[in-house]
């Protein structure tokens, strides 16, 4: 088990401490909402890092999974059925349909499977906006109910139609996702994870059973993809093809390295500082998707281990130095 | 049966559309190992510069067919130069999200020189005839046989001229073709070059029965993506057959079974047949 | 000394910065006007068109010196964000327009935008005015009490297309219409009212007119199918090249095109003034039609110089329209900032006079702005007299009443089309 320093567990604390009082400092409901998204897109992102940081498989589908969580509450919230059912089955309903198409891709390798999952993501995506019976098509569904209200005796109840109310609701998912993948990633079981992303034959001689460890981290990462789903499509009330796209999963991917993958930190670093950073551009105007493109090849080249891979590097750096001068 | 045939002619134009387009990409793929998602884009491009020159300046539509090409060239080179060149040594995911960046950059690029709205580039041969009962016109057909002329050359280029062969040497094993002294940083921009100036053709031939706009480049872009892996990354004539299937697919599936799912026919082919091989039809044992 | 020079010019600073602060006070308060939609993507020139009529709209209110509520002058200024039909960045534009900005009524132009609006603009503390930009008849269904859509129902468009194919005696048509939520909806509603009076649809080809460069092969499919009329559209711009394949393909045929492709843009820019190309082709009014001649051209002109459009259209028109009504009922309601007020005060300030607002918007109905639904028919090198339904309407005393209002010049046909949930009883 590895233990971390001392000063980190105290600025993982102090986060911690951050995050539960937000709230009280937010400066506007704009900010806030930025922030509920940002959470939702963390778990989604966490999710995918399983599969591509950890497992090394780069399942371009993720969005589709999304979607079936997104569509899965929708609809089933929408037929009366209480948000806290709707929500475990449909990302249960996510992770099945993964355990259904990932052995057939799973045969694939590297970039053939990126590209099977892309042509996967695809069909999901027209299906989505042409099944008019199911999925509303391309307008969708909207006046989807918020999460049902939890009782609580001799109080009330706690709804949730304001943004505080729902900012804790996906904070404690988002807490509860990064539990369970702390808990995945630094067990034996991670490491079978990280033993077939570095070298799959040298895995598959040792005995591990290579198709099994991936199909389990598709699987898992597809669970994560459609409960992150689910709690936008609640949140954000409407939901149409969009969230099914391709693009969300490009999107996504962003996050991710621009993040850093294989961190824990990573994918929520991302999924905070791009969304923000995409909201500063907006003054740009027509400039703004030139100068994030321009900015998204610099960073890649300057930083190709993403925010978390600069901070390692120069944490490397100062010991190094610390060791040059004792 | 009239309909069959006319079906068939328009998945040929399709088709030599995509095997154009798939043509320059799985030589960039194959040469360099390099996911440029971006093709599609630099096809898009090469229909504005088009429209430049004809439409905007009065060129000849000939002429105008060249400069796109020569422009495009460059812009490929840079392209490498810039964008890939420094991400040599990293995984290929690092380079794909590059190239979603320089997508993003050429389009918003056109978007902010021309305007978001469709355009068109005057056509040159406008003329249209029956044949068999099939109606066709020039610049369909110039489309089809321009598409085998380059073909040709291309081929022609590859496996004849001294430069054709290094680059298909470095295609084949790069490693070996280091050890040979050939220089690798020179193939790659020649073979962008070449990738590029290729999906300026394609652009020419259709910006005069298309409407171009700036987002045009991003579905083709994904087709060809698409074409190559299936056809085997690098292989020329992998790239050419998957480019005329895929066209064939589309105008048969989208007339006769369902144009809302005509794309769905596409994918899902796709998917079967990497699921029974996953290699790719012409792919090498693990690339 | 030099100290002392720094100091000196630093009071005069200060003086200058408090009077031109106090001077700021006595003039003119800015009210902000959100605006949210796709400035940039597939959809970018739609979104820029539609953002272009309410600027306009906002520059002579401000000329004209603004509104005067209670004797206090207010000017307006809008404030536009990017969505790219993303409604999480919808939704984010909505909430900074509202709450860092103060806006207290929002536009965007898509539906599926807008259907996310419509979770939040109700909310208490933060509620604002969503301006709808859209003809999908499901916005109406949703219940929403800040919501106000600008352009007719498109089923107003469909039932007025098929009546006038019927009348030419065709019987079988076809349809090439966009994908999307929009085009999905009006290939329904199509063929549910054309089945209905017994007509065929022989061909369902939709299209994604965004993506898609060629239609041969949907085309070749359709004709196959020997239709007297085709059902087209989607942006303007690929329209024009389905109706040319078309032709090109030997369709002799009619055209109908939905109401989001425009007619004399077709014919003006891809077309570039040939109006042979268009013949036989029917299609929603062209912006000069809708309303009387020697208005709707001054505001065209005003567009084409002051916003740089080459050819508005009735997206420019119709949200200028919604804009003007919104200054005039914030002027009666004598709020500025209370959305519901301002929605109660819209009945009251319709219609607007003519030199304000060329098209002739009559009343609020729930969430629907009440304006006739025209078409037009391009036939033998011009364009014909256009025919105006009024769909929300079923008896012909109230149409007199309707068209008595209008200025006697429009020349129109005028037709009742009473259209179901429409209709007040």
């Amino acid at each position: 088990m590895i233990t971390k320093p001392l000063h980190t567990k105290l600025l993982y604390g102090f986060i911690l401490l951050a995050a539960l009082l937000l709230p009280l400092y937010v400066p506007d409901p704009y900010m806030f909402q930025v922030v509920i998204m940002s959470l939702i897109f963390a778990i989604a992102v966490l999710a995918m890092n399983l599969i591509i940081g950890f497992t090394g498989q780069a399942s371009l589908a993720h969005a589709a999974f999304f979607g079936f969580g997104a569509y899965g509450v929708a609809i089933m919230t929408k037929a009366g059925i209480s948000f806290w059912l709707a929500l475990p089955a449909a990302a249960s309903i996510s992770a099945l349909i993964g355990l259904i198409i990932g052995p057939p891709a799973l045969r694939t390798r590297g970039s053939y499977f990126a590209i099977v999952t892309l042509a996967f993501g695809v069909i999901v995506w027209i299906v989505a906006g042409n099944w008019v019976q199911v999925t509303g098509g391309h307008n969708g569904i909207f006046g989807i109910p918020r999460p049902t209200p939890i009782p609580i005796p001799f109080i009330g109840a706690i709804e949730f139609f304001d943004q505080p109310a729902q900012y804790y609701l996906v904070l404690v998912f988002l807490l509860l996702t990064l539990f369970i993948m702390h808990r995945i990633v630094y067990s034996i079981f991670g490491l079978t994870f990280m033993a077939v992303r570095n070298n799959e034959p040298l895995a598959d001689a040792v005995g591990i059973n290579t198709f099994t460890t991936k199909l389990i981290s598709f699987v898992i990462a597809n669970f994560f993809a459609g409960l992150a789903g689910g709690l936008y499509a609640a949140i954000i009330g409407a939901v149409s093809p969009s969230v099914a796209a391709h693009l969300l999963t490009f999107n996504f991917l962003i996050f991710l390295i621009l993040g850093g993958m294989a961190s824990l930190a990573g994918p929520v670093v991302g999924a905070f500082a791009i969304p923000i950073l995409m909201e500063l551009l907006q003054d740009l105007g027509h400039f703004r998707m030139l100068f994030f493109g321009v900015l998204l090849v610099a960073t890649i080249i300057y930083f190709p281990r993403g925010f978390v891979g600069a901070v390692r590097q120069l944490n490397d750096k100062i010991a190094a130095r610390r060791q040059a001068k004792s | 049966m009239e309909l069959f045939l006319q079906q068939v002619f328009n998945g040929i134009m399709f088709g030599s559309t995509y095997a154009i387009v798939a043509l320059g990409l799985t030589l960039v793929m194959g040469i360099l190992h390099i996911p440029n998602f971006a093709h599609g884009h630099l096809y898009m491009l090469g229909g504005y510069i088009t429209y430049l020159f004809v439409a905007t300046l009065g060129l000849g539509y000939w002429p105008s067919l060249l400069i796109a090409i020569v422009v495009l060239g460059f812009v490929g080179i840079i392209m490498e130069a810039v964008v890939y060149r420094p991400l040599n040594e990293q995984p290929h995911i690092n380079a794909f999200i590059a190239a979603i960046g320089a997508l993003l950059v050429l389009e918003s690029a056109v978007e902010v020189i021309w305007g978001p709205q469709g355009m068109r580039v005057p056509n040159p041969y406008p003329h249209t005839f029956e044949f068999l009962g099939i109606i066709m016109s020039v610049q369909r057909l110039l489309v089809i046989f321009g598409a085998i002329l380059l073909i040709v050359l291309l081929h022609l280029f590859l496996k004849k001229t001294l430069t054709g062969t290094t680059i298909e040497a470095v295609a084949q094993n790069r490693e070996g073709a280091m050890l040979n002294g050939i220089n690798v940083n020179r193939v790659s921009s020649l073979t962008f070059f070449i990738s590029s100036g290729t999906a300026a053709v394609a652009a020419s031939f259709i910006a005069p029965i298309f409407v171009i706009s700036p987002a045009m480049g991003a579905i083709i872009g994904m087709k060809a993506f698409i074409i190559v892996l299936l056809g085997g990354m690098g292989s020329i004539p992998g790239a050419i057959i998957g480019g005329y299937f895929l066209g064939l697919i589309e105008s048969l599936g989208g007339g006769y079974v369902s144009a809302a799912y005509k794309d769905v026919i596409a994918f899902g082919a796709l998917i079967v047949i990497f699921s029974i091989k996953p290699t790719g039809l012409f792919g090498k044992k693990e690339g | 000394m030099r100290t002392l020079k720094c100091s000196s010019l630093g009071i005069a600073l200060a003086f200058f910065t408090l009077f031109a602060v106090f001077a700021g006070g006595a003039w003119a308060e800015e009210v902000v006007i959100g605006y949210t939609g796709p400035l940039s993507g597939p959809a970018a020139q739609y979104g820029r068109d539609c953002l272009a009529g309410v600027e306009l709209a906002v520059e002579d209110i401000n000329r004209a010196g603004g509104i005067k509520i209670d004797g206090k002058a207010y000017t307006f200024k809008v404030a536009s964000y990017d969505d790219m039909i993303d409604p999480t960045a919808a939704v984010n534009n909505s909430r900074r327009l509202v709450s860092r900005e103060k806006a207290v009524a929002v536009f965007n132009p898509v539906f599926n935008t807008i259907a996310a609006m419509m979770q939040i603009n109700e909310q208490r503390g933060s509620e604002f005015l969503m301006m709808a930009y859209t003809s999908t008849p499901a916005l109406d269904k949703i219940p929403n009490q800040l919501t106000v859509a600008i352009p007719p129902p498109f089923a107003a468009y469909a039932i007025a297309f098929a009546d006038r194919a019927w009348e030419k005696g065709w019987r079988k048509g076809a349809m090439v219409v966009t994908l999307g939520a929009y085009g999905d909806e009006w290939r329904k509603e199509f063929r549910r009212v054309w089945e209905a009076k017994g007509g065929e649809i022989t061909a369902d080809q939709p299209a994604n007119y965004y993506t898609e460069t060629d239609f041969s092969s949907h085309l070749a499919a359709a004709l196959a199918t020997n239709p007297e009329f085709l059902l087209v559209g989607g942006p303007s711009d690929p329209t024009g090249l389905v109706i040319e394949q078309a032709k090109n393909l030997g369709f002799k045929g009619g055209f109908m095109m939905v109401d989001q492709a425009k007619l004399n843009y077709i014919v003006d820019v891809t077309f570039k003034g040939d109006i042979t190309k268009m013949n036989n082709v029917w299609g929603v009014v062209r912006t000069l039609d809708l309303g009387v001649h020697s208005e709707t051209q001054a505001l065209i002109d005003r567009f084409v110089q002051e916003k740089n459009i080459k050819v508005p259209t009735s997206e420019n028109f119709l949200n200028y329209s919604a804009m003007r009504i919104l200054a005039a009922a914030m002027v009666k309601a004598g709020t500025v900032s209370d959305p519901a007020k301002i929605k109660a005060a819209f009945n009251e300030v319709l219609p607007l006079p003519v030199e304000d607002n060329p098209i002739m918007y009559v009343g609020l109905q729930g969430s629907r702005l009440l304006v006739q639904a025209s078409i037009q028919f391009i036939e033998e090198n011009e364009y014909k007299t256009p025919i105006q339904s009024f769909w929300w309407i079923d008896d012909e005393k109230e149409l007199q009443r309707l068209v008595d209002m209008q200025p006697p010049e429009h020349k129109v046909h005028r037709r009742i089309l009473p259209l179901e949930g429409y209709v007040m009883k």
